[in-house]
C-alpha cells in the first residue's frame, strides 16, 4: 500500500441509504404529478404479422379513458433507442413509437391513457388487433437462411464484423487443436425496479422527463432528434433507480411517453408490469460461439480462431456495436499470437437484444474459458497452470485496440486466488462417485475501464464550497444502484480532507448538471471518479489561494487537513477552518469558491477477475447447488470497500444464475415460455452460497487514487467458473447455457 | 365496501373496492409509496409487509383480507426519526444498494425477528427466501439480519 487513505478503502453507506431504508426515496413509479395520467401498452401477441386492423370502439368506452394510440395517430418516423450522441455510428432507426408491423411477441402496438391505471389496463384489454401473420424466424440460423423473409426492410442480417490480428508462426513443437461451440443464451436484467418513465410537455413548450435512466444526454439526443426540438428545450432528470444491469441503458419508453404527454396535454405516467419487462424490453442477446486453438503440447496457445453469431431480436439498438465488442475481449485476457475472430448479429422474431453487464464479455469469455478447461484436460495439465502459461502480463498492449492493458493484474488474482481457494488440494482429491458429485471450477475475466478508444468519454463537473464550509458536487450522476454519488463524496473529502457527510451530490439532469455521456463501458469510477478527484484538486489550490492572502501567508506554507488550512514554517502553527475560508473569499476577496473542470480519459486498462466455484450436482435430479464460491479482483484501489464486495456477491448471484437457470426461452410458435419471475428462475437467498471477496489493489493506473472498474469485470468469469465446475464433477464437456437438470440428466444418460 | 384497519399504528375507515390489492392500498390510498411492486404475483417479495404479525406480500392481498388487522409497513419502522436497529444495520453492512428490495428485505426480517429474535443463518435465509435482491447477492443481507439479532 502506497499511501495511507482517510476515507477511501473504508466503508460507507450509499449516499440514499436512509431514504431507502425508511422507504422515504421516491422511484418513477412512486411519482405523481397534478393531472397526470397513466398509460398501458398493448403488446403484439405473434412473432410476426402486419397490423391490418385497430379496432378501439369497446375500449374508448371504458369510464377514464382519455386516448388510445397505434401507428394510426402516431408519426410513422424511426428512432434508434440506442443513441447517444446526434453523429452516433452503428446506430440504425428502426424502431418506430408504434409498430404496424409486429416483429416479436412484446412489439408495441398500441397505447392507453387513462386517469388511472386500474381503467388504462381494462381498456387494452379490449382492444381488437387484427394481424395478418407472416412467417416466425426465430433463429439466426432460420433468419439467414429464408432471406425471403425480411424482418428489417434490409434483411436479417444486422452487421458483420472480422478481426484478425498476428499470425501463427510454426511452433518449435508439437501442437493439439481443440474445437469447441458454446451456447448463451437470452437472460432478462432483473432489475427489481419495473421500467418506466414519467414526461410532461408544458405550455411553453418545453419537455420534462422524469426517468431512470442510464443517460440522461442520450435520452435528450433520442426526444430532441425524434420531436425536432432544441436540445435546451428538452429536460431530462434522472430519478432513482432500482437496478439496471444495462437493462435501461437505451431510451425505449421516453420518446413513447413523451408523445403521449405532448398529445394528451397532461403528465403521463408509464410504469411495465414484470411480464412486459421481460418480453417487451431488452435481454441479454443469445449469442452462439465456435472456438478453435491450437496449443503447444507444453501448454502454449499459438492461435485462437473464434466465430459468434449474436441473436439481435427484432430490432438493431445496440447489437451491432455489441457483437463487435464480442471481439475486443479475448486479447485483454491471453497471449494469443495469432487471433482472428469473425461473427455477425442477426435478426429474429424474439425480444430486442441490447446492453446488459459486461456487454459480450461474459458471452465470450465463458465459451473460452469452457474452452480452455478442455483444452488443459486434453493436455492432462492442471487448468490453473495451463491458463498461468498464457495469460496477459502487466502492461501488455492489446493487440486488437492497441491500448495498452495497463497493470494487468490478473496472474496474481490467479495466483491468489488458488491459495486462498486451496485449489491445489480440491483439484487432486479423489473425485466422489455416488449420487451428489462434486467439483471445483476456476474461470479468468478481462474488462475495461471507460470508452477511451471508441467513444466520447469527457464529463464536465463543479464543485463549490458554501459558506458554512460545506461543499456541492454538481455532477451528472446516474447511480443505477451501487452508491456512486458515494464514490464521487470519498474522493472528494480525500481530496479536501473533510467530513464526506459535508458533501452534496447531484444527480444528472439535462437542464442544471454538466454533459456526461452515461453509465456505461465501466466508466464511471475510473473517468467520472477522476473528474471528481481533478475538480476536488482544482477547488483545493483555490481554497490555498484564498487562505494565503486572508492569513498573509504564500501558498507553499499552507496544506489542508481535517477541514482546516493549516500553516507550516512559523512558530505558531495557525489554522482557519473552510468555513472561515469560504465566507471571507466571498466578503473580502469577492470570489466564491468554485472549480469546474471536463475531463477526458486518454487511457483504457483492463480489469480483471478470476473466479472459483464448488458444486454438488444431484446426479438422480439433475440439479446443482453452488457450495463455495470465491472471486478475485484487481481493482486497482477500493474506493468503498463494503460496497465493492456486494458488486461481487449481487455478481455471483447473476452469474450462477446465468450458468444454471435464467433463460427466456421460446417456443417453436414464437411465444416467451419466461415471462414471470414463476419461470424466469433467479437464485433466492436460500440458493447462494456466502460468496467471498478478495481484492488486489496495486493503485497502477490513471484511475481515481489507481482505482479501476468493478461493477461489470465481476460478472465476467462467474458462469464459465460455474459451468467448469459442474464439467469436472461429472467429467461432461456442458457448453449448451443454462445448465438446467434437464440438460445434466441428458447428459449423464449418454 | 367499508373496512377498518390499523396501519403503522393509525387507524383507518375505509371505502374499498373489493378486488382491491393491499398493495395498491398503501400505494396510491395512504400513499405510503414504500413498499414497492416488482412482479405483482408474489415471487420477488419488494411488496412485503407484516399482517398480524406475519410477512406477507401485499399485492396477494385483497383489501377486505385486512379488516380488523394490523399492518406494518417499512414506513413504520422508524420510531419518529430513530432508525430501526435493522434499518441501522442494513447501512451499516452495506446492505442497500439500489434500495428497491430493501423495504421488502427489511419487513421480512422484521417479521423474523419479532417471532425468532435469535435466527441462525439458515433460519435467515429461509425468512427472506421469498425477497429477491438482483444486486447483492444476499450475503450483506443476511449479516445485518444477523447482526441486528445479536445486538
Amino acid at each position: 500500500m502506497s499511501k495511507e487513505f482517510k476515507y477511501v478503502g473504508n466503508t460507507f453507506p450509499c449516499d440514499d441509504a436512509v431514504r431507502k431504508v425508511t422507504g422515504d426515496l421516491a422511484y418513477g413509479c412512486d411519482m405523481q404529478l397534478p393531472n397526470m395520467l397513466h398509460a398501458k401498452l398493448l403488446l403484439s401477441s405473434i412473432p410476426h404479422g402486419i397490423v391490418k386492423n385497430i379496432d378501439t370502439s369497446k375500449a374508448e368506452k371504458v369510464p377514464g379513458v382519455i386516448k388510445i394510440f397505434s401507428h394510426l395517430n402516431a408519426p410513422d418516423k424511426m428512432f434508434s433507442s440506442y443513441r447517444i450522441i446526434p453523429g452516433q455510428k452503428m446506430c440504425f432507426a428502426d424502431e418506430p413509437l408504434f409498430a404496424n408491423r409486429v416483429r416479436y411477441v412484446g412489439d408495441r402496438v398500441a397505447a392507453v391513457v387513462a386517469t388511472s391505471l386500474v381503467a388504462a389496463r381494462e381498456a387494452v384489454s379490449l382492444i381488437d388487433i387484427d394481424y395478418e401473420e407472416l412467417p416466425a424466424l426465430l433463429t439466426p440460423e432460420e433468419a439467414l437462411k429464408n432471406e425471403e423473409v425480411k424482418i428489417q426492410p434490409w434483411g436479417n442480417l444486422a452487421h458483420e464484423y472480422a478481426v484478425d490480428v498476428g499470425e501463427l508462426s510454426p511452433a518449435a513443437e508439437d501442437c493439439i487443436t481443440m474445437e469447441s461451440e458454446t451456447q448463451t443464451q437470452r437472460a432478462h436484467h432483473g432489475a427489481i425496479e419495473p421500467h418506466g418513465c414519467l414526461a410532461y410537455c408544458d405550455t411553453a413548450g418545453k419537455l420534462t422527463v422524469w426517468t431512470p435512466t442510464q443517460s440522461v444526454y442520450g435520452a435528450r439526443t433520442v426526444m430532441a432528434e425524434f420531436f425536432d426540438m432544441n436540445y435546451s428545450d428538452v429536460r431530462v432528470i434522472k430519478v432513482p433507480m432500482g437496478g439496471s444491469f444495462g437493462g435501461k441503458q437505451e431510451f425505449l419508453f421516453e420518446a413513447v411517453t413523451s408523445f403521449m404527454a405532448m398529445e394528451t396535454k397532461r403528465p403521463v405516467k408509464l410504469i411495465l408490469d414484470r411480464e412486459e419487462c421481460i418480453i417487451h424490453t431488452k435481454v441479454r442477446p443469445a449469442v452462439k460461439s465456435r472456438i478453435k486453438t491450437t496449443v503447444t503440447k507444453s501448454g502454449k496457445l499459438q492461435e485462437l480462431i473464434a466465430d459468434s453469431t449474436l441473436n439481435s431480436g427484432a430490432y438493431s439498438g445496440a447489437t451491432p456495436d455489441y457483437a463487435t465488442t464480442l471481439s475486443q475481449k479475448v486479447c485483454r485476457l491471453y497471449r494469443i499470437p495469432h487471433y482472428k475472430h469473425t461473427g455477425r448479429a442477426v435478426y429474429t422474431n424474439t425480444a430486442r437484444a441490447g446492453g446488459f453487464r459486461g456487454w459480450g464479455a461474459p458471452e465470450i469469455i465463458t465459451a473460452v474459458e469452457v474452452h480452455m478447461d478442455q483444452v488443459a484436460k486434453k493436455l492432462e495439465m492442471d487448468p490453473v497452470e495451463f491458463r498461468l502459461k498464457n495469460l496477459v502480463h502487466p502492461y501488455d498492449m492489446d493487440p486488437v485496440t492497441n491500448i495498452s492493458l495497463g497493470d494487468a493484474r490478473v496472474i496474481e488474482c490467479l495466483e491468489k486466488g488458488v491459495e486462498a481457494f486451496h485449489w491445489k488440494e480440491r483439484y487432486n482429491s479423489q473425485q466422489e462417485q455416488g449420487r451428489y458429485r462434486r467439483g471445483i471450477g476456476v474461470a479468468c475475466g478481462a474488462h475495461k475501464n471507460g470508452m477511451y478508444g471508441g467513444f466520447v468519454d469527457c464529463t464536465t463537473m463543479l464543485l463549490k464550497m458554501n459558506e458554512d464550509g460545506s461543499l456541492n458536487l454538481n455532477a451528472s450522476i446516474h447511480d443505477v444502484g451501487c452508491g456512486i454519488g458515494t464514490v464521487m463524496k470519498i474522493i472528494v473529502a480525500e481530496v479536501l480532507d473533510v467530513d464526506p457527510d459535508l458533501i452534496t451530490v447531484t444527480e444528472a439532469d439535462t437542464e442544471l448538471t454538466g454533459y456526461d455521456p452515461g453509465v456505461y463501458g465501466s466508466r464511471v469510477t475510473y473517468v467520472v471518479g477522476a473528474c471528481a478527484k481533478k475538480t476536488a484538486e482544482m477547488l483545493k489550490s483555490q481554497i490555498l489561494d484564498n487562505a494565503a492572502v486572508i492569513m498573509n501567508k504564500p501558498k507553499e506554507y499552507l496544506r489542508v487537513e481535517n477541514g482546516h488550512v493549516v500553516t507550516s514554517g512559523e512558530a505558531e502553527q495557525r489554522t482557519l477552518s473552510y468555513k472561515e475560508i469560504a465566507e471571507k473569499s466571498i466578503q473580502e476577496n469577492y470570489t466564491s469558491l468554485s472549480a469546474a473542470y471536463t475531463h477526458h480519459s486518454t487511457s483504457n486498462p483492463g480489469s480483471y477477475s478470476v473466479q472459483f466455484a464448488e458444486v454438488l450436482v444431484d446426479t438422480i435430479t439433475g440439479l446443482t447447488s453452488v457450495t463455495d464460491f470465491l472471486a478475485v479482483c484487481d481493482v486497482g484501489r477500493a474506493i468503498n470497500r463494503g460496497m465493492i464486495e456486494g458488486q461481487f456477491q449481487g455478481a455471483a448471484q447473476m452469474g450462477i444464475g446465468y450458468a444454471l437457470s435464467e433463460e427466456v426461452k421460446y417456443n417453436a410458435q414464437g411465444q416467451p415460455l419466461n415471462n414471470s419471475f414463476t419461470n424466469y428462475h433467479m437464485l433466492t437467498a436460500k440458493d447462494m452460497p456466502d460468496a467471498k471477496v478478495l481484492l488486489i489493489e496495486h493503485e497502477g493506473d490513471d484511475g481515481p487514487f489507481g482505482a479501476k472498474s468493478v461493477g461489470e469485470i465481476s460478472n465476467v468469469p462467474t458462469a464459465a467458473a460455474v459451468i467448469n465446475a459442474v464439467n469436472d464433477a461429472l467429467g461432461t464437456f456442458l457448453t449448451d447455457m443454462p445448465l438446467t437438470p434437464e440438460k445434466i440428466l441428458v447428459a449423464l444418460n449418454k | 365496501m367499508l373496512i377498518e384497519f390499523k396501519v403503522n399504528a393509525k387507524q383507518y375507515k375505509m371505502d374499498v373496492c373489493p378486488t382491491m390489492r393491499l398493495l395498491d392500498l398503501l400505494r396510491e390510498e395512504l400513499r405510503l409509496t414504500g413498499t414497492k411492486e416488482g412482479c405483482g404475483e408474489g415471487e420477488c417479495g419488494s411488496c412485503t409487509v407484516i399482517m398480524e404479525g406475519k410477512a406477507v406480500n401485499s399485492c396477494l392481498v385483497l383489501a377486505p383480507q385486512i379488516c380488523g388487522k394490523e399492518i406494518i409497513t417499512v414506513e413504520g419502522l422508524a420510531d419518529d426519526r430513530e432508525l430501526d436497529l435493522l434499518q441501522q444495520k442494513f447501512m451499516e453492512h452495506s446492505a442497500v444498494e439500489c434500495g428497491f428490495c430493501t423495504p421488502g428485505m427489511l419487513m421480512s426480517a422484521k417479521a423474523l425477528l419479532m417471532k425468532n429474535p435469535h435466527p441462525t443463518d439458515e433460519e435467515i435465509r429461509t425468512a427472506i427466501a421469498g425477497n429477491l435482491c438482483r444486486c447483492a447477492g444476499y450475503s450483506k443481507i443476511v449479516a445485518a439480519i444477523k447482526d441486528a439479532a445479536d445486538a
